[in-house]
């Protein structure tokens, strides 16, 4: 900040000028400045006033600025976030960059699968366990058996199960648990349908009751449905119980064990909840006596376990190539570029069950009165064209070319798969004929709106009314906030085009019901439906399925643009993190970081996913003692 | 004669020159562009540049120089009708807080004082979120925020003339509210207005860009440099080339905008501007 | 002067009471505004899987089926009581209490602003009185065409370039973290705000620059730098003592407004930087529809640079008595 003291030789022209203007003069302003003008004396208190702030602010940036530098010029390798290394090589900590937070942690009452992939597995556990396969072995039940005429549902429980407040799990655990989902309408009770009753005979047995046979409902169990809550800890922090506090019921009162859902959780799995930061970081401890251990054989083989949100994709790629997380998931298929050659990193592409939906609004038909366009959905060949029009494999290239084609509702981690992309190929001859048979062409294009919600990217909607552009379609693309989304489409069902993202699994109920926002009415598909929920084997349930799915999509009652799989990127040390539908289901138990001595970790842990996949394969196994499957 | 005189000198013959090019661009973009706004290639994208494609594309597989063209109509239309609105509701705020009537003047001056402490995103949030992000949003948020600055700073200026001996005098003969206003207030002030709202048409690209980043500015579907820069940034560690162009474009209009604005008011005030005094002997210095 | 204590009290009073005024206005607009976006907190937790009754029993219990004269005054009756009891109640959406929620956010987003403002005052002031002093010509105009061009930068571009150069795992020189906040030590938290705050500070010094050369010109004009030059200091000396201090009052008015228009910027680099700020709060907070929460975010945003506005037209006024008086915007003429 030195600058030269030269002397008034330097000034500037008019500068000088002024100074050339006599010396008088100043002298005499001097002389009048002193003798009282009360501007003059200003001057001299600020002389007073500002100049510590002033130079204590620039010593202390200095001061931070050199500070900085000097710490990070010592540290700049990018092992950062790695604290706590114990042992050779083994690290007892790990940090986890996901992309979707959950905006709180109550399971039981709000929507979302960001809260099924941190909590289920980890933190809360269900009846069953929900594998990589998407198929479900024994959890809290070790076996279960169901009656010949699939109405009696009995579940035999492991024994010595506890909650991580030492609270003793049993039957009646699990009885609260599914009576209160249903009773309260809670998240979970829809995938109990034709419930009719559920009690406990002893401490480890749970019979439930259906009024009519419904397929689906293992594996719902195996999920948000089948989640075992502690009665105590809950009810205690629901205000609920009158004798615990005063009348204010607020909640903050957390004597004993009870606990507040939404940003706390308590259950019954290998890691603990022991901090959270709402859309910032969850952090999971690793419990000190977890009881699968002898009974599922599942040991949490790191302490503790970061989990944190990155929004933005570029951020969690940041994150990762900076060491500061060590497994990223997902990571944009675009960005697998920035990591494809560094020698650290390695990514995988895997599967899930994602379906990007252009769902037609089939019940209105969308279209305006204004331009005599209203109902023009209706027209199966104006949906026929769009589907001929788009081409899904540009989107999905444009993206890094990890998704996946998907020609129908089911998606093929799901019962009833089939291939059904061969039904409508892009073909955009096709669509200009149908189009025109309808009525528009590109000179005389239709009018139509679509809108999504902004988490999904920009370049989708770009890319829609480019490829439908070139047949006459002119797209008219609202990309808004997931709450005016909700709003306009899911509730008031005011759209033509609608795109969204259902990364649920076992969804196919969607359209079957015609009160779901897609209108979609058609009495074959729910026959077909409701014939697979009554299916006696499970063989019987797919193929029912993969003809109702083939008849949704001939009818061309959506389009399905892809099914998006996630890539993730993880540092090589890390081993056994899950790579299938980990958006959703991403039990962490089985995830080692660094070299753990082979005595240590018992026999299971070598082989990354393939480890956790012969671990659900054992317990499979021991299943079907159970019964199914 | 302002322009006369404003293309005399150099820091108002430049920025007039770019600005002038830059709606020559917008308007051409209307009628002609490299490749069609739409035309997307879902196998080329991030491409680098070559014959076809100037600038390279983007991650959808769109022509880059095709969007910065169209974009700079866009962002051209946002900046007219920024000023406008800006100076319209500036204006008539200010008449307000220096109404006759004391009542109308507390008022006004306590509502403008409140309602200035209200961030701009927040208003364009709340204009976007009904119908999902739109140009009309941008421009509404940008010209009640920077009229609202406008009444604020000109005020003070605009309080010392309405209470000169002219308004005085003006109001004993009976001349309207409005008019005393318009004539004897408004050209008081109005080298004031001039440089603030060129100053808020500069402020509005600026703000531009960061809505549209945060996803409240400019829709997807709309090309102009906010969004150019925005779609630019989320890859910009992979494709660092992309964020060059729009953020210099941003970066060169603002500048234009604030030279031309400083110009404007030098060559529109008679203290400063002897042309408009009719002495054409003397020349601006600077 | 008289300027009896009482004066000064009563003065005081007057502009709480303003300021309460002026709050009370805002929080009725916010309110009202707020009511326009569609959708409610209540479709955003029962989410795309849920049955009509789920979002209804829901609505009741976050009482959203109350009238809106009910809703206001309880959010009203909430904000005041917080004013002695700190409670600010709990968010609907993530059920945190909202004073450490807000806290913990401030904690990264005031530092932010007050790193900012610190690099735009330092940058701001250095060059413009280097830009007046400098013996080298090109110096002075590099520097005037610097401040003009670097005060034209959008914050965006200015983080991205900051990132291209600076960012740890994919800049040039790769030394600073450009993604979230660490709280681990002053070093590593000052460390996660620096780019962000670089890119923040460096397009408001510039801009800073300008205003700052322009005050010392004015203070020019008066005959005090002569007066300094004539008792012997250099031009460089008397701009950089007397002019600076002349210009003082100047100065903080301008870091005062300049101050409240960082707000879009911080928002647009908090979200660059991934930082859990206010500003990334409160557009999650919006998006999710938790209104209450915004409301009183939104309130306290206001309440903020109202009290800016406040505490300049004091700072003024004590440094400057020629100033106590006139009126400086904030102030209601009568």
């Amino acid at each position: 900040m030195k600058k030269g003291y030269s002397g008034g030789s330097a000034l500037p022209a008019d500068k000088r000028a002024q100074l050339t203007r006599g010396t008088d003069d100043a002298l005499n302003a001097q002389a009048r400045a002193r003798t009282g003008v009360r501007a003059a004396q200003t001057g001299r208190r600020i002389v007073q006033n500002v100049w510590w702030p002033m130079v204590s602010i620039v010593v202390a940036l200095a001061l931070l600025i050199s500070a900085v530098v000097v710490a990070y010029a010592r540290t700049g390798d990018g092992s950062h976030g790695v604290s706590g290394a114990s042992g050779a090589g083994a690290h007892s900590h790990i940090s986890i960059g996901l992309q979707l937070a959950p905006t709180n942690l109550d399971i039981r009452q709000t929507s979302g699968t960001a809260l099924d992939q941190l909590l289920i597995g980890n933190v809360y556990e269900a009846l069953l366990t929900r594998n990589e396969d998407n198929t479900v072995s024994p959890g809290l039940a070790q076996s279960w058996e169901v009656s010949a005429d699939r109405l009696t549902y009995t579940f035999h429980l492991n024994a010595g199960m506890t909650f991580s407040n030492g609270d003793t799990l049993d039957a009646s655990d699990v009885v609260w648990s599914i009576r209160s989902m249903m009773e309260g309408h809670l998240q979970g009770s829809n995938g109990v349908a034709n419930f009719a009753s559920v009690s406990a005979p002893d401490a480890r047995t749970v019979v439930l009751k259906l009024s009519k046979p419904y397929s689906e409902l293992l594996w719902n169990l195996s999920g948000r449905s089948g989640l075992v809550f502690d009665e105590q800890a809950l009810s205690g922090a629901d205000g609920s119980g009158a004798d615990a506090s005063g009348a204010d019921g607020s909640g903050a009162d957390r004597s004993g064990s009870a606990y507040d859902a939404k940003t706390q959780a308590l259950g019954s799995g290998p890691y603990v909840l022991s901090a959270y930061e709402p859309g910032v970081s969850a952090t999971l401890t690793a419990r000190t006596k977890y009881w699968g251990e002898q009974a599922l054989n599942r040991r949490a083989h790191i302490q503790t376990i970061t989990v944190r949100y990155f929004a933005d994709p570029q951020a969690g790629l940041n994150a990762f190539t900076s060491g500061d997380v060590q497994v990223l998931a997902p990571i944009s298929g675009t960005l697998t570029g920035a990591i494809q050659n560094d020698a650290r990193f390695t990514y995988k592409t895997g599967d899930g069950t994602d379906k990007y939906v252009l769902a037609f609004n089939n019940a209105t038909g969308g279209g305006s009165a204004a331009d005599g366009t209203a109902g023009v959905l209706k027209d199966k060949r104006v949906r026929q064209a769009i589907r001929y029009a788009i081409d899904e494999n540009a989107i999905i290239a444009s993206r890094g070319g990890t998704d996946a084609p998907l020609g129908g509702p089911i998606p093929s981690l799901d019962p009833g798969y089939e291939d059904l992309t061969g039904l409508y190929p892009t073909d955009v001859e096709k669509a200009r004929t149908l189009l025109a048979e309808a009525g528009y062409s590109t000179s005389h294009p239709l009018r139509l709106r679509l809108m999504y919600a902004n988490t999904y990217p920009a370049e989708i909607g770009q890319q829609l009314r480019s490829q439908l552009a070139r047949v006459g379609i002119d797209l008219n693309v609202q990309r808004v906030e997931f709450a005016t989304w909700l709003s306009t489409v899911y509730k008031q069902r005011d759209f033509d085009i609608s795109m969204v993202d259902h990364n649920e699994s076992h969804d196919f109920a969607q359209w079957a019901n015609p009160e779901y926002y897609y209108g979609y009415d058609n009495a074959d598909v729910q026959k077909l439906y409701a014939q697979a929920m009554e299916a006696v084997t499970d063989s019987e349930r797919d193929s029912l399925l993969a003809r109702a799915a083939r008849l949704v999509s001939e009818d061309a009652a959506a389009d399905w643009i892809m099914n998006y799989r996630v890539v993730t990127a993880w540092d090589k040390r890390v081993r056994g993190f899950p790579l299938t539908m980990n958006q959703v289901n991403m039990p962490l138990w089985n995830v080692t970081f660094g070299t753990e001595s082979a005595g240590a970790a018992g026999s299971s842990v070598q082989g990354g996913a393939q480890t956790a996949r012969a671990a659900g394969a054992d317990t499979a196994t021991a299943a079907a003692q159970g019964g199914v499957r | 004669m302002i322009l006369r005189s404003l293309i005399r000198r150099w820091d108002g013959l430049l920025p007039l020159i770019f600005v002038v090019l830059w709606a020559l661009v917008g308007l051409v973009s209307l009628l002609w562009t490299p490749y069609a706004l739409t035309d997307t290639d879902g196998y080329s994208v991030w491409a680098a540049p070559s014959a076809a494609h100037v600038l390279g594309t983007d991650g959808a597989g769109a022509d880059i120089a095709t969007w910065l063209m169209a974009g700079s109509a866009t962002e051209f239309a946002i900046v007219v009708a920024v000023i406008a609105l800006t100076a319209v509701l500036g204006v008539g705020g200010v008449a307000l807080s220096v109404a006759h009537s004391a009542r109308v003047r507390s008022v006004s001056v306590l509502v403008i004082d409140a309602l200035i402490s209200i961030p701009t995103v927040v208003i364009a949030l709340i204009l976007a979120a009904p119908a999902g992000a739109s140009v009309l949003a941008v421009i509404l948020a940008c010209s009640i925020v920077y009229a609202l600055n406008l009444m604020r700073v000109v005020r003070p200026a605009a309080a010392a003339a309405a209470r000169s001996q002219y308004v005085v005098y003006a109001r004993y003969k009976g001349v309207s509210e409005w008019r005393i206003f318009v004539q004897h207030i408004l050209p008081q002030v109005m080298p004031s207005v001039i440089i603030t709202v060129s100053h808020s048409a500069a402020t509005a690209i600026l703000a531009e860009s960061g809505l549209t980043y945060l996803g409240i500015g400019v829709p997807a579907h709309v090309a102009s440099w906010g969004q150019s820069l925005a779609t630019a940034a989320r890859f910009v560690t992979l494709h660092p080339a992309t964020a060059i162009w729009p953020g210099l474009l941003i970066t060169v209009a603002v500048i234009a905008l604030n030279i031309l604005g400083d110009a404007v008011r030098e060559c529109a005030d008679p203290l400063t501007n002897p042309l408009l005094r009719g002495d054409r002997t003397q020349e601006v210095k600077n | 002067m008289r300027t009896s204590i009482s004066r000064t009290v009563a003065r005081i009073l007057q502009r709480l009471a303003l300021f309460a005024l002026m709050l009370w206005i805002v929080s009725v607009v916010i309110f009202l505004a707020l009511r326009v976006l569609p959708g409610d907190v209540a479709a955003i937790v029962a989410g795309t899987n849920s049955t009509q009754a789920q979002y209804e029993a829901l609505r009741t219990q976050l009482g959203l089926d109350q009238p809106l004269i009910v809703q206001y005054g309880r959010w009203l009756g909430q904000v005041i009581s917080s004013l002695w009891t700190g409670d600010l109640g709990t968010s609907l959406i993530t059920g945190e209490a909202m004073s450490t929620r807000l806290a913990s956010r401030a904690a990264v987003t005031f530092p932010l602003i007050l790193l900012s403002m610190v690099i735009a005052l330092v940058v701001g002031i250095w060059t413009a009185v280097a830009s007046l002093t400098s013996p080298r010509a090109w110096v002075r105009d590099g520097l005037r065409v610097l401040a003009q061009v670097c005060g034209a930068v959008p914050a965006l571009w200015a983080g991205l370039l900051l990132i291209l150069a600076f960012g740890r795992g994919s800049g040039l020189l790769g030394v600073l973290p450009t993604q979230g906040f660490s709280s681990d030590s002053l070093v590593s938290a000052a460390a996660s705000l620096l780019l962000p705050a670089l890119s923040v500070g460096l397009i408001t010094g510039a801009q800073f620059s300008r205003y700052t050369r322009s005050a010392l010109l004015e203070v020019e004009k008066d005959d005090y730098l002569t007066w300094s030059m004539a008792a012997g200091m250099t031009y460089a000396q008397a701009v950089r003592s007397t002019g600076l201090r002349l210009a003082t009052p100047q100065i903080i008015s301008v870091a005062g407004v300049t101050f409240a228009s960082m707000i879009t910027g911080v928002l647009t680099v908090e979200s660059l930087f991934n930082l859990p700020g206010l500003a990334t709060i409160l557009l999650s907070d919006i998006s999710e529809r938790d209104l209450p929460a915004v409301q009183t975010e939104l309130l306290l945003l206001a309440a903020f640079f109202l009290a800016v506005g406040f505490v300049i037209d004091v700072v003024q006024a004590w440094l400057d008595p020629r100033m106590a008086g006139v009126s400086r915007g904030t102030e209601v003429q009568s």
